[in-house]
């Protein structure tokens, strides 16, 4: 049976329009989901993504808002362009592309993103873990606060 | 007392000495050359290039080794020093004569490094003198040399069909008990191999009076001049058999403190935390790398810094050549430096 | 290369600086060892006489625009990919294009050296470029006849704009455009590949790699004072040579590169350890063509796709 799988959320503190949705992120986001908020996707350094990759995340999800809905007009859609081409890029050395996702949020989504992520760990449990570029993983049992 | 050992009979031995040891030997890695581990069906390659990219020093001193291993709320733990034995083959005295110098950084009275150390009393370590010697390499214009002893535990001269086996110390003299002791003719036969090889070499640079040169020139316009198409890499000295900087940092991500080689041709090596950096440019820190090879080893050993292995020319990526750096260098006015 | 007219090239240098058009002209002269001519930089008309100019010229001289200052006037013999290079940096605010003098030279192609050791060994004596495309090495191991063709770089096999673009003055006749359809070959024929090749190559290239930034020093777009491989907060990537280090080094300086890659391919003629690196610039080169129909430097004001928005771009995802 396949173990649960490390995922990595990036979430734009913008688009999760309704209260109820960023509780369910801040307060019951499943304990394999690592959370790492952003002020906006365009703040989103492509290294930020390989760093997740490398510290062993099988599978990462970007969410943001929709074009024409980004709180600082055009961070979201330059973030966009650059790591959608940085997760092809690295689906040519090794890191299947499905397991880099992007969610951009209608202003209007209610529940959106619990069901897109659980679609997302199916998804990868499907993948299986990750094998490669995980080089940057702290060896001792029970992670870097043992 | 000389020995004798016939070429085919060569793997015989390397073979017989993995039983005892981990033996390193020069093996193909892409084009090029690399001391390998031997593993079954080993194919050596001494004949393909002159020497390996990456010196031997590499095998003491890693580009990168774990020093501690540490969790962010708990203990820590050292990586032990390795201390299974290990032979190496086929290194060329330009190397063996550079680990020696190595050996006055990392085992000093009050500083004594313990992961060299116990790396350097565990390998044995047998030369392949160069009967050859590539046009590239200007070890007898440094004080080393095609036949060198220095670091050497055992030293092969190539004549044809078989190696001349000279036994240079206690620990070479365990390996080789099976061989036939060579005859006079056959010694003086290497000895003339090893004269004429010494002999083919001309000299790269003048030495006499170099130092003083380097030193007295300090402020001269020479160094911006001879550092403008220095690309600042580290090739030179990641590649240099005396060279021994390092870095030591934290990969507080993953746990470990890592030692890695570092070099004084890179910006941030001399850059300190106010910010200032006393060697802010190319023309500062190529003035540095000659000055410390042929001037401040000096101070320090009485040895020139540099065994002439020949790799910072060969490989600098723009061409750049230290002996015509140096050629130019001694012929720059002597100036009386005033108090 | 075509063999460039050397006279008409000296002529040249030495006209725009006597008439103090540049402070400098920025070419080659002769290597101290064969296989190597070493950029040069000459301020009068009389060092000019050393200029040295063929296929056994390696490094992209665009390198070395960020290392003066912005108010002098530079002249530079370039090539295809080098006159890009300058149009990337002069878009870039590197350096002002009236305080540039072009000398353009049309290019059949740089040799790498290591093709030439490959079949003479490492001892090479002499060298001749020969009028009919073939090359002449005297090597300790004798004498060898090789065409040229097969010498040169695989970054020049590919090329697509061999002719300088929006230089001063061109000296030697037009190339032909390349064909495109090589450059494409390649990224494809590697991503044909399974996912675990792919990986397998990646990891081997990189795990030879010493950390010794000679690619990042011979690329003319790596000119940042500060590299992301110097910060310790944040720690980008791991600074020596462990899996994550090497690896993160090669993904992302090549990342970096995205849209501003001339494909020169002087970052693999500079790597000591023969690492290959420009599969992963062309595949990024490759789809910049493809999804944004962009090419660096063929002029001096299109910016680069990741330096603009917009709401068109096509997704992967829905919407």
């Amino acid at each position: 049976m396949s173990e649960t799988p490390k995922l990595v959320l990036f979430q734009c503190q913008w688009c999760l329009f309704a209260p109820a949705d960023q509780e369910w992120v801040d307060t019951q986001l499943p304990e394999n989901i690592h959370l790492a908020k952003v002020p906006c996707t365009g703040r989103i350094n492509p290294l930020y993504l390989l760093n997740a990759v490398q510290s062993g995340a099988d599978g990462v999800m970007v969410s943001g808002c929709l074009p024409e809905q980004c709180h600082f007009k055009t961070g979201n859609i330059a973030a966009r362009r650059q790591l959608e081409e940085f997760s092809d890029y690295l689906n040519h050395i090794g890191y299947e592309q499905d397991r880099i996702r992007f969610l951009w949020l209608d202003l209007q989504d209610r529940g959106v993103i619990q069901k897109e992520l659980a679609a997302f760990e199916a998804q990868i449990t499907a993948l299986g873990p990750a094998h490669n570029l995980a080089t940057r993983v702290a060896e001792t049992v029970g992670g870097a606060n043992a | 007392m000389n020995l004798i050992l016939k070429k085919d009979h060569l793997k015989h031995l390397l073979n017989a000495w993995r039983q005892d040891y981990e033996v390193y030997a020069p093996q193909s890695l892409q084009n090029f050359t690399h001391f390998l581990p031997l593993q079954d069906g080993f194919e050596l390659a001494f004949d393909k290039a002159h020497n390996t990219r990456i010196p031997p020093k590499a095998l003491f001193l890693p580009t990168s080794e774990a020093l501690l291993k540490f969790t962010r709320f708990g203990g820590y733990e050292e990586v032990p020093s390795e201390t299974a034995p290990r032979l190496i083959f086929g290194i060329h005295p330009c190397d063996a004569h550079a680990m020696t110098m190595l050996d006055t950084v990392f085992e000093q009275e009050r500083y004594t490094d313990p992961l060299w150390k116990a790396r350097r009393e565990a390998t044995v370590v047998v030369g392949l003198g160069c009967d050859e010697p590539c046009k590239t390499g200007f070890c007898t214009t440094v004080g080393s040399g095609p036949f060198n002893h220095a670091g050497l535990d055992a030293i092969l001269t190539d004549l044809g069909e078989i190696f001349l086996v000279e036994i240079l110390t206690d620990k070479g003299e365990y390996l080789f008990t099976q061989l036939e002791t060579a005859s006079e003719d056959q010694s003086m036969q290497a000895s003339e191999v090893q004269q004429a090889a010494k002999a083919s070499m001309p000299i790269a640079f003048e030495t006499e009076g170099l130092k003083q040169k380097l030193d007295q020139n300090f402020a001269s316009p020479y160094w911006e001049e001879v550092s403008r198409s220095c690309l600042g890499c580290g090739v030179c000295t990641f590649l240099c058999p005396t060279c021994f900087c390092f870095d030591i940092v934290d990969e507080a991500q993953r746990g470990e403190r890592v030692r890695n080689w570092d070099t004084c041709m890179f910006r941030t090596y001399s850059l300190e935390a106010s910010g200032h950096n006393p060697r802010p440019s190319r023309v500062e820190r190529t003035r540095q790398r000659l000055s410390h090879k042929y001037s401040y080893w000096l101070d320090q050993i009485n040895q020139i810094g540099c065994t002439g292995c020949g790799r910072c020319v060969r490989y600098c990526p723009v061409g750049l050549d230290i002996r015509a750096m140096l050629r130019k260098a001694h012929q720059l006015p002597s100036e009386v430096l005033h108090a | 290369m075509l063999m460039p007219d050397i006279d008409a090239l000296k002529a040249e240098a030495k006209r725009i600086l006597s008439e103090g058009m540049v402070d400098m002209v920025i070419g080659f002269k002769a290597g101290d060892t064969p296989l190597h001519p070493q950029p040069a930089f000459f301020k009068t008309p009389d060092e000019v006489d050393q200029l040295v100019y063929n296929a056994l010229c390696q490094n992209n001289l665009a390198t070395y625009l960020t290392r003066f200052p912005k108010n002098q006037k530079i002249g530079m013999v370039v090539r295809g990919c080098e006159s890009r290079s300058v149009n990337a940096l002069v878009f870039e605010g590197q350096h002002p294009k009236d305080g540039l003098y072009l000398i353009g030279v049309p290019c059949e192609g740089i040799i790498d050296w290591r093709k030439i050791v490959e079949q003479t060994g490492e001892e090479v004596f002499s060298i001749f470029e020969q009028s009919n495309n073939t090359v002449l090495v005297e090597s300790k191991s004798g004498f060898f006849t090789l065409e040229k063709e097969t010498l040169l770089h695989e970054s020049c096999s590919r090329c697509i704009h061999p002719n300088p673009i929006s230089a001063n003055v061109v000296i030697g006749e037009l190339l032909p455009e390349g064909d495109p359809a090589l450059a494409r070959e390649k990224v494809a024929a590697f991503a044909s590949l399974s996912m675990e090749e792919r990986h397998a190559w990646f990891r081997q290239e990189a795990e030879r790699c010493i950390r010794c930034y000679a690619c990042r020093e011979a690329c003319p777009m790596c000119y940042c004072e500060e590299c992301f491989v110097d910060h310790i907060t944040p720690r980008w990537t791991e600074s020596g040579t462990t899996p994550a280090g090497m690896q993160g080094w090669h993904i992302v300086r090549a990342f970096h590169q995205t849209g501003r890659c001339t494909s020169c391919g002087a970052c693999e003629r500079a790597c000591p350890m023969d690492i290959k690196m420009t599969y992963l610039t062309e595949k990024l080169n490759e789809d910049m063509r493809r999804k944004y129909n962009f090419e660096v430097g063929l002029d001096a004001t299109t910016p680069p796709p990741f330096s603009t928005v917009t709401l068109d771009d096509k997704s992967r995802f829905v919407i």
